[in-house]
């Protein structure tokens, strides 16, 4: 029973995956990249942009942080110094020509780091972080295209937010996370491992680079990580919220990009359960499914200790146990 | 244990390669500072002197880009500099001479002008070289009056000018803030890029341009959200800059989040996010910090060189990450060494 | 290991000469109260404090142009006798001694002169040899330290010059708490107010300082002192906002730099009210060229020492000293010195303030750890080499 249960679930949850990264379907309009200095969000960006290019999507980045136009982006627009009106009317400017030749091309904007946006002192007073986000989706003016845009918004979880203005609102993360249709976490694999490694012997899990809270570092330590070169990638966290109004929760690896060709049509993400890094083949059958169920340490906003759990052997043991 | 060149081999790969807008930060504290590797990036890009690269066989690195350097120092004097430089045997005030390099003067003036400043020829400022060198010809910017008052209270709006007069010798430009927000920000950033500017208007085409700006956290620190100055609007800064220096102490770092129910203050938060924001961008960071198991006498303390959230992965070379321990000897001299190494 | 022995041996003279120190200008020679530094010939000059110029990265005194800032802990005002040492001995080398933001009174509760610190000590061991016997050997030792490095230093370097020498004048005097000092140039301190201001209320206090350096004599030495700074006592209650401080700090730096051969400041700070925790304090460090902690023990001294623990001959540490930051070694990147990371104890008596290296004193009844020697914190032979 079980593997069925794994098999069913690998192949809803990678299309699914799929489906968000090569923007197909408009499966999400907003999806927001919560990244850190020890997993940095531009592993996944560049693998966005190859996908755009295969579908020949129409790629709009708005660069709060980045200074140089990256290869496979078709319009740069410098969110340098401008308010968020200003933004939107360049997008749509920068958009405009493509939109005209061909209204049905997919259209992916990229925002570089939100986080300058929230905690600028420039700000005016104005601005309004939901209506700012909707724009882009679901444009206003009769002119605009009418194909929905897919927005991705990174946001560097270790950048301490400013204090908000109104102690009353919510702060700008939850707005995001309750606005985004998808919720990305980015972990590195290397570290995903090694905390593992910690829980399978019940020590404490490690930490790294700012968690360290150490004088002077700011990165983790990497060379300890030599040794594992096969832990290359990254680990995304998948919170998705379906259009029906059900959630999912599925743990994904994406290998580095020297893994495979800039052309590779077929699916390149893993479930990170199907790791053998992660999840070593055991005997055959007996814990298939049933290895330590992906359990979040609360690195994520509102996430903590969530428990993606899926049917293993053991449940289907307990049952017929019952039955006689 | 031989001394080692000026650029220790181990670094010379992380002080010479700056692929184009890169940005790399040095990251410093309170008793781990970062003086000495600014020097080295100084040296790197300065010293034309074939003997000390090709002697170490570092030349493939320079590869025939000649580089000039604008440098902005918020904490350390002019003389400091150039005294620490000729212990390596670079001599800046000659390099700004020639043009190859340009010293803006973050210290002297930034928040107070003395206003007797000149009253005591031949005593101030003290040290600097007896020979009369060629100050740098300042054009005279456009917005800037010349010989302006340099009394604060006469401006309204932020803005700062160079007074020719003061210019010493050696220093391209001191700065000044004047007023508040981010009107008093341009004003300096103004300055910074006129210097800039300059030197790119004699720069042959196979030239690169590096600017270093040493602790601008300085700034945000010293005027803060009260002034109107954010952690973000001083990030906007780095769209100039090749090499920034920061402080990474816990208390600037650590503190930034909100524990039970305080929030941190000002300084804290805009400092953490100004430099963890800052490594984000960055495509290395070179970390200073403490041994862990407390002093050693023959190690200063740990240098972690490790890629920021910038680095691209699609970049051919490597830029390996690594942690070595370093030791500043008292001739000023540099050791840099693996762990077990000595 | 080699490297070390030879680069930093207590042998100064040879190797130092081949340091390209270009633009270090020879002491001037002809002014009292300063002296070149051991390490790179800069000038250097007197804390008041024999055991604190020690203290400071082998340049055997505080090199002009810098600033100490001296961080105390707790209720006590060990710090505030530091403070009072260094503003005599300017008084008594005739330096000029600005003090910020405290009334005159203040200058009238400095130390006695009572000589030069070499005759304190030579007085000191003259009593140590009738005690000689009585002391336990690791203890003598210790006690000897502040003077091991101060003989061996000055002469090394200055070669002919010999501090005690008769003609020369002392560097650095010796002051009793107890008496207060009387001295001819006393009246010439200058004491600045803080006066309330629409800009920072430092604003002023930097104009006069400012003022004064550039308009006095190339030869005259200035000395900045500053009790107890951002004392809500004195200081107005938005004095504590970073860009009243830190601005202080930054343009006193900047006046400092410009400078470098005329000045040198000692600042007191009350960590009680502005813990060493938090971003506003690590920034007035980063500012400072030296910064020194002192941590008072909460008991009081007398009890320490009915312990038995220390001996009856030897004064029981109050506190403990930390180094966090030197002048010029850790602007230079720091690390090396021997001082750094060391636990260093502090005892304050009538006559001296002195720090040596902290030991913990044997568990009481505990005769195997009296009898042996304490594993840390003993300067052995190769610890006192600078």
């Amino acid at each position: 029973m079980a593997p069925v249960t794994l098999s069913h679930r690998r192949t809803h949850n990678l299309l699914l995956i799929s489906k968000l990264l090569s923007l197909r379907d408009s499966a999400s309009p907003l999806t927001l990249l919560l990244d850190s200095l020890e997993q940095p969000a531009t592993p996944l960006i560049q693998e966005y942009l190859r996908r755009a290019k295969l579908s020949k999507a129409h790629v709009t980045l708005i660069a709060f942080e980045t200074l140089k136009q990256p290869e496979g982006v078709d319009a740069f627009v410098s969110a340098r110094r401008k308010s968020a009106g200003d933004i939107f009317k360049e997008v749509g400017a920068a958009y405009q020509p493509a939109a005209a030749t061909n209204p049905s091309r997919r259209h992916l904007i990229i925002i570089d780091s939100i986080n300058p946006l929230l905690n600028s002192k420039r700000a005016d007073p104005g601005f309004h972080l939901p209506s700012f986000l909707s724009s882009f989706l679901a444009p206003t003016s009769p002119s605009a295209p009418k194909a929905g845009a897919s927005l991705v918004v990174t946001y560097h979880q270790d950048v301490p937010e400013t204090p908000p203005q109104n102690p009353y609102s919510p702060a700008p993360l939850s707005v995001l996370t309750y606005l985004a249709t998808s919720i990305i976490t980015l972990h590195s694999f290397a570290h995903i491992l090694a905390q593992k490694a910690a829980r399978d012997r019940s020590l404490a899990a490690p930490v790294f680079g700012l968690d360290e809270e150490q004088d002077g570092v700011l990165l983790g330590r990497s060379d300890k990580l030599v040794g594992t070169r096969t832990a290359e990638g990254i680990v995304l966290e998948l919170e998705h919220r379906r259009k029906s109004g059900r959630g999912v929760l599925e743990w994904y690896l994406l290998p580095p990009e020297s893994r495979y060709s800039p052309q590779q049509v077929k699916e390149v993400v893993t479930l990170l359960d199907d790791n053998p890094l992660y999840n070593p083949p055991t005997e055959p059958d007996r814990d298939a499914g049933d290895e330590e169920p992906a359990i979040d340490q609360g690195d994520g906003p509102g996430e903590g200790g969530r428990i993606l759990y899926d049917m293993g052997e053991e449940d289907d043991f307990d049952e017929e146990e019952d039955e006689i | 244990m031989p001394s080692q060149p000026p650029l220790p081999p181990l670094l010379t790969p992380y002080l010479s390669t700056f692929p184009q807008s890169s940005l790399t930060l040095v990251t410093s504290i309170l008793d781990a500072t970062g003086n000495w590797l600014v020097l080295r990036f100084l040296h790197a890009a300065l010293s034309t002197s074939a003997s000390s690269n090709t002697a170490f066989g570092a030349e493939g690195l320079h590869n025939g880009t000649k580089k000039k350097v604008v440098f902005v120092s918020f904490v350390r004097s002019w003389e400091f500099w150039r005294t620490e430089a000729k212990r390596l045997g670079l001599d800046l005030a000659r390099l700004a001479d020639k043009q190859q390099f340009a010293f803006i003067d973050g210290l002297s003036e930034l928040f107070y002008t003395p206003q007797a400043a000149h009253a005591t020829p031949g005593v101030s400022p003290a040290g600097l070289g007896s020979t009369p060198r060629a100050i740098l010809p300042l054009r005279s910017q456009p917005g800037a009056v010349p010989g302006r008052l340099p009394a604060p209270a006469s401006t309204t709006e932020g803005g700062s000018t160079a007074t020719p007069g003061q210019a010493e010798l050696g220093i391209a430009r001191k700065l000044h803030l004047y007023g508040r927000g981010t009107a008093a920000l341009d004003a300096l950033e103004k300055d910074i890029v006129s210097v800039i500017d300059q030197q790119r208007a004699s720069m042959a085409e196979d030239e690169e341009l590096l600017l270093i700006v040493d602790q601008p956290d300085l700034l945000l620190a010293a005027t803060g959200p009260s002034m109107g100055i954010g952690a973000t609007e001083m990030a906007e800064w780095h769209v100039h800059a090749t090499v920034l220096t920061l402080a990474a102490d816990s208390p600037l770092i650590h503190n930034a989040s909100t524990s039970g129910g305080h929030p941190a203050p000002p300084i804290e938060t805009e400092h953490a996010a100004f430099t963890i924001g800052l490594a984000h961008r960055a495509r290395s960071v070179l970390q200073l910090r403490n041994l862990e198991t407390g002093a050693a006498r023959d190690v200063s303390g740990v240098l972690r060189i490790s890629r920021g959230g910038g680095w691209s992965t699609g970049e051919e070379d490597g830029l390996e990450e690594k942690d070595v321990l370093y030791f500043i000897q008292r001739d000023g001299g540099v050791r840099v060494f693996g762990r077990g190494e000595s | 290991m080699s490297f070390r022995k030879r680069n930093i041996g207590l042998s100064s003279g040879a190797d130092r000469a081949t340091v390209p120190n270009a633009s270090l200008r020879p002491a001037p020679e002809s002014i009292p109260g300063i002296r070149p530094s051991p390490d790179d010939g800069r000038p250097t000059t007197s804390t008041g404090t024999p055991s604190l110029d020690n203290l400071l990265a082998g340049h055997a005194g505080l090199p002009l142009g810098k600033l100490l800032l001296v961080e105390e802990n707790g209720t006590t005002d060990f710090a505030g006798a530091l403070l009072r040492y260094y503003a005599a001995e300017g008084v008594v080398q005739e330096q000029k001694v600005h003090v910020v933001g405290v009334p005159e009174q203040w200058g009238r509760s400095l130390p006695g002169l009572i000589g030069s610190a070499e005759s304190l000590d030579e007085k000191r061991s003259d009593k140590r040899k009738d005690e000689r016997m009585k002391i336990a050997w690791r203890y003598e030792r210790l006690g000897e330290f502040g003077a091991t490095i101060a003989g061996s230093r000055a002469p090394t370097t200055t070669g002919e010059q010999d501090p005690t020498a008769p003609q020369t004048p002392a560097f650095c005097h010796a002051f009793d708490l107890t008496k207060r000092l009387a001295h001819p140039s006393i009246t010439n301190m200058s004491f600045i107010p803080l006066a309330p201001s629409k800009e920072s209320p430092f604003h002023s206090v930097l104009k006069r300082l400012q003022t004064a350096i550039s308009s006095s004599a190339p030869n005259t030495i200035h000395r900045i002192v500053i009790p107890s700074l951002l004392n809500p006592t004195m200081y107005p209650p938005d004095i504590c906002q970073p860009e009243h401080v830190l601005q202080f700090f930054h343009s006193l730096k900047a006046l400092m730099s410009a400078h470098a051969t005329r000045a040198t400041a000692m600042i007191t700070f009350p960590l009680s009210l502005f813990p060493r925790s938090s971003g506003l304090v690590r920034w007035v460090e980063l500012l400072s060229d030296g910064v020194i902690e002192l941590c008072p023990f909460p008991h009081s001294a007398d009890a320490l020492g009915t312990s038995g623990a220390a001996t009856s001959q030897e004064e029981p540490p109050q506190g403990m000293l930390k180094a966090h930051r030197l002048p010029v070694l850790h602007e230079r990147g720091g690390g090396s010195d021997q001082n750094v990371g060391q636990d260093w104890a502090f005892i304050l008596s009538r006559r001296r303030f002195e720090i040596k290296p902290f030991s913990l004193p044997p568990a009481e009844g505990d005769k195997e750890a009296q009898d042996a020697p304490a594993p840390n914190g003993m300067p052995n032979k190769s610890d006192l080499e600078f």
